[in-house]
């Protein structure tokens, strides 16, 4: 088996030597550089929907790095104000939308676009809020799944999780363009669809969309019913 | 394409795809329901639960908002009301902008005055035919006098060989024949780079899914001269080594779909189609595959995904198509009206084609032209031809009003001022002049018209057609549509045109596909070229009459 051809990128002044095939994202991680990043993650299939990891290559416009392959002497600006400006956009544009508590940052801590405005220093969104007047809704069907749709950004890592990391086919996308969310077979409640709360969807997602449930302690039901 | 024709077919039959439906196509497909319902929810053409008996769509873009109004579908409604199995709702662009304000019921196109598509729709009158016409018009891109003569270029060429090949493909470069679906990539290098592509089987596919406000060129040329189209899939099938080809059309191009299919018959009966072509070692055929519906279906990539029965997002590229296209094997995509260029060009020759353009430019232009004209409609003309000739040709402006803005090639398409009338209809005389000539849709608009109204009605357009895949076009086309909505109520957000900017600039860099980033174009474009008219309203909060 001959070893794949390897190829030079340079990306923010770093040259950096890869096999061919290799996204930009993945060579600028080599060099050291953080790309951010919200629909992507290595155990995924890239899908470059979320758009955070635009990097600029000198073309007509701009490229997702998680999609984009590598060519050999090609120039990455990864870093600058005006990539940076775009993140920015992107993280207001999906922020104008967040519901003002997110299940993740209050459960656990690490939702990654609240991570995310913190990085960019973005104290202001100057767009109408569509939390306080959309109301997406919320599904607590599920005995171990919380859904917030209001806070889902449609990276579609839970499909991926769901239908290629576990094969367990439940979600997908419906409706179309600012109305569409993720569903639940034909569009059922998380509870009575064939979700085996397997816990991946909440696993990759990185907001407060899906998140592990409260559970009530075991103790605490017992001793109602023996009263 | 197999599941969405049994979806579309149960939607026919039943008038709705319903839950009990889907669950037995999950069985006998042995496909899960998610994916069911990721289609069901993504094409306009399918309903959960059965509608009424009668459904009147009515178009809300650009030209039927001119000649309409923006209350034209409230009248039909009020017009109709007490008729309870009636349906009325607001759709994007019927692609019958000759016939604005246009409308259909139970898919049949009408026009008229709210109280006459009100009668039709309670049924009252019977509808209209929606036959093909009987006689089609002459057109000076079809070389042949009458219907014998008909796939005699094909006849010519399908028995050649590979230098015969090369040939053909230099003289599509020679006549500088350019993707007229508005992309205006040269057709000559797609053709060959589809043709050395790895892979097999390659597919030849055609893009019939016109569906931007202002065009339809392409639905008259698949009325009146399908048989172009047939010639030129089989000789570029011929050409890159392709047996199979599809024709992907709207939907609502109900009549344009039989016509096709006659011809695609006629051509079979005629050898010009099937195996051994002409006698020829060349086997080639076609089919059409009616869209579920929506305007990004014409992306190229969306396309492709709804034929692989996908839910019709555009994928990310590279890969482009002619190496990586349907089901990931070298795939030849033309508009409409680029195959149909193509026998007249191999039949006189690309010298022919080059004369037929006026101040050196080369070639015939199908413009479809609506507004504030007395004749709208297609119109074929030189290349070169300027604004002001084709205005004078659809006989000025009406009622003796003034020209004061045009918009070249689309929704897509930067508004120009009157003052850029000289200007040459040819892809880049119209990109030096601030714009582009698109799918050469012309819509020409008179001083008193409201233009904030009119470029937000593209704005929304695009917003409403927006797939939702990506986070700047499905996020940053809502947020545009409601600056301006608080701006003309009243309450501008500050700086609001620095912002849009900013907004605009992310939508151009960051969005997957052309879609998102042209999605605010129009706007930007009213705010560049008409700042006199456009500013006060966003600026100071004028409210503006709705």
């Amino acid at each position: 088996m001959s070893a794949a051809k390897r190829i030079k990128v340079t990306i923010d002044g770093i040259e950096v030597s890869v096999p061919e095939g290799t996204s930009i994202w993945d060579a600028a991680r080599q060099a050291g550089i953080d790309i951010p990043v919200l629909c992507h993650s290595p155990r995924l299939r890239p899908v470059g929907v979320c758009r955070m990891c635009v990097v600029d290559i000198g073309q007509r416009v701009m490229a997702a790095s998680c999609v984009r392959l590598c060519e050999d002497g090609m120039k990455v600006d990864a870093s600058s104000p005006k990539v940076q400006k775009h993140r920015k956009m992107l993280t207001q544009l999906l922020l104008s939308d967040y519901p003002e508590k997110s299940q993740r940052e209050l459960k656990t801590g690490d939702d990654q676009l609240l991570a995310l405005a913190r990085r960019f220093g973005i104290e202001r969104i100057p767009f109408a809020d569509g939390a306080a007047t959309g109301g997406r809704g919320s599904d607590s069907s599920s005995p171990v799944i919380d859904v917030d749709h209001q806070a889902c950004i449609l990276c579609d890592k839970c499909l991926r999780g769901c239908n290629e990391l576990q094969h367990n086919d439940v979600i997908t996308r419906t409706g179309k363009g600012y109305t569409a969310r993720i569903a639940f077979d034909l569009n059922a409640p998380m509870g009575d669809s064939t979700c085996v709360s397997c816990g991946e969807c909440m696993a990759v997602c990185p907001t407060g969309a899906l998140t592990n449930k409260p559970v009530a302690p075991v103790g605490a039901g017992r001793r109602g019913a023996n009263r | 394409m197999k599941l969405l024709m049994k979806m579309m077919h149960l939607q026919e039959q039943h008038g709705a795809v319903t839950d009990a439906m889907l669950r037995d196509l999950s069985e006998s497909e042995r496909v899960p329901l998610h994916r069911l319902e990721g289609l069901r929810g993504f094409y306009p053409v399918f309903r959960s639960e059965p509608g009424r008996r009668r459904q009147v769509q009515v178009c809300r873009d650009m030209t039927c908002l001119m000649r309409g109004g923006p209350d034209f579908c409230r009248q039909i409604r009020t017009a109709l009301a007490g008729a309870d199995d009636v349906d009325v709702e607001e759709v994007s662009c019927l692609g019958r902008c000759d016939a604005a304000p246009a409308a259909a019921i139970n898919d049949v196109p009408v026009s008229g005055s709210p109280t006459d598509i009100a009668a039709l729709a309670a049924a009252m009158k019977s509808l209209p035919s929606n036959e093909p016409t009987a006689n089609p018009r002459r057109w000076p891109t079809d070389p042949y006098e009458n219907d014998a003569q008909r796939y005699g270029v094909l006849r010519d060429h399908v028995a050649g060989d590979d230098r015969s090949r090369d040939a053909f493909i230099q003289s599509l470069k020679d006549a500088d024949l350019r993707g007229l679906g508005g992309a205006a990539f040269p057709t000559g290098m797609k053709w060959e780079l589809t043709r050395k592509a790895r892979g097999a089987p390659k597919y030849v596919v055609c893009n019939a899914d016109e569906s931007e406000p202002g065009t339809f060129k392409d639905r008259v040329l698949l009325e009146e001269l399908p048989h172009l189209l047939i010639e030129a899939m089989a000789l570029a099938g011929w050409t890159i080594g392709a047996t199979q080809g599809i024709i992907y059309l709207r939907h609502e191009y109900a009549k344009e779909r039989k016509a096709l299919q006659r011809e695609i018959e006629n051509a079979r009966a005629r050898g010009a189609l099937g195996k051994r072509i002409f006698g020829s070692a060349t086997d080639f055929d076609l089919e059409i595959f009616v869209s579920p519906g929506g305007y990004i279906l014409g992306e190229e990539t969306a396309l492709l995904e709804a034929l692989e029965d996908k839910r019709g997002e555009p994928r990310n590229k590279p890969p482009f198509p002619t190496d990586h296209g349907l089901w990931g094997k070298p795939t030849l995509m033309n508009n409409v009206e680029t195959f149909c260029a193509i026998p007249i060009i191999l039949a006189r020759g690309a010298k022919w084609w080059a004369a037929q353009g006026r101040r050196g430019y080369k070639g015939l232009k199908f413009m479809c032209v609506s507004g504030d004209v007395p004749t709208p409609g297609v119109y074929c003309v030189p290349w070169g031809t300027s604004v002001a000739e084709l205005l004078a040709m659809c006989g000025g402006m009406a009622g003796g009003k003034n020209l004061y803005a045009f918009s070249p090639g689309g929704a897509s398409t930067n508004i120009l001022p009157a003052s850029k009338r000289d200007v040459a209809l040819d892809f880049k005389a119209l990109q030096d002049a601030g714009s582009s000539l698109g799918t050469g849709a012309m819509v020409f608009i008179a001083e008193g018209r409201d233009l904030l109204q009119l470029a937000m009605s593209e704005v929304k357009f695009f917003r409403n057609e927006s797939c939702g895949k990506c986070v700047p076009c499905r996020v940053g086309s809502h947020k545009a549509v409601e600056l301006i909505e608080s701006a003309t109520a009243g309450r501008p957000v500050p700086d609001l045109i620095e912002l849009l900017r900013e907004l605009n600039a992310t939508l151009v860099q960051t969005s997957i596909c052309g879609l998102g980033q042209v999605a605010l174009a129009p706007l930007m474009s009213a705010i560049s070229n008409f700042p006199e008219d456009i500013r006060p309203k966003l600026e100071t909060g004028v409210k503006v009459s709705r």
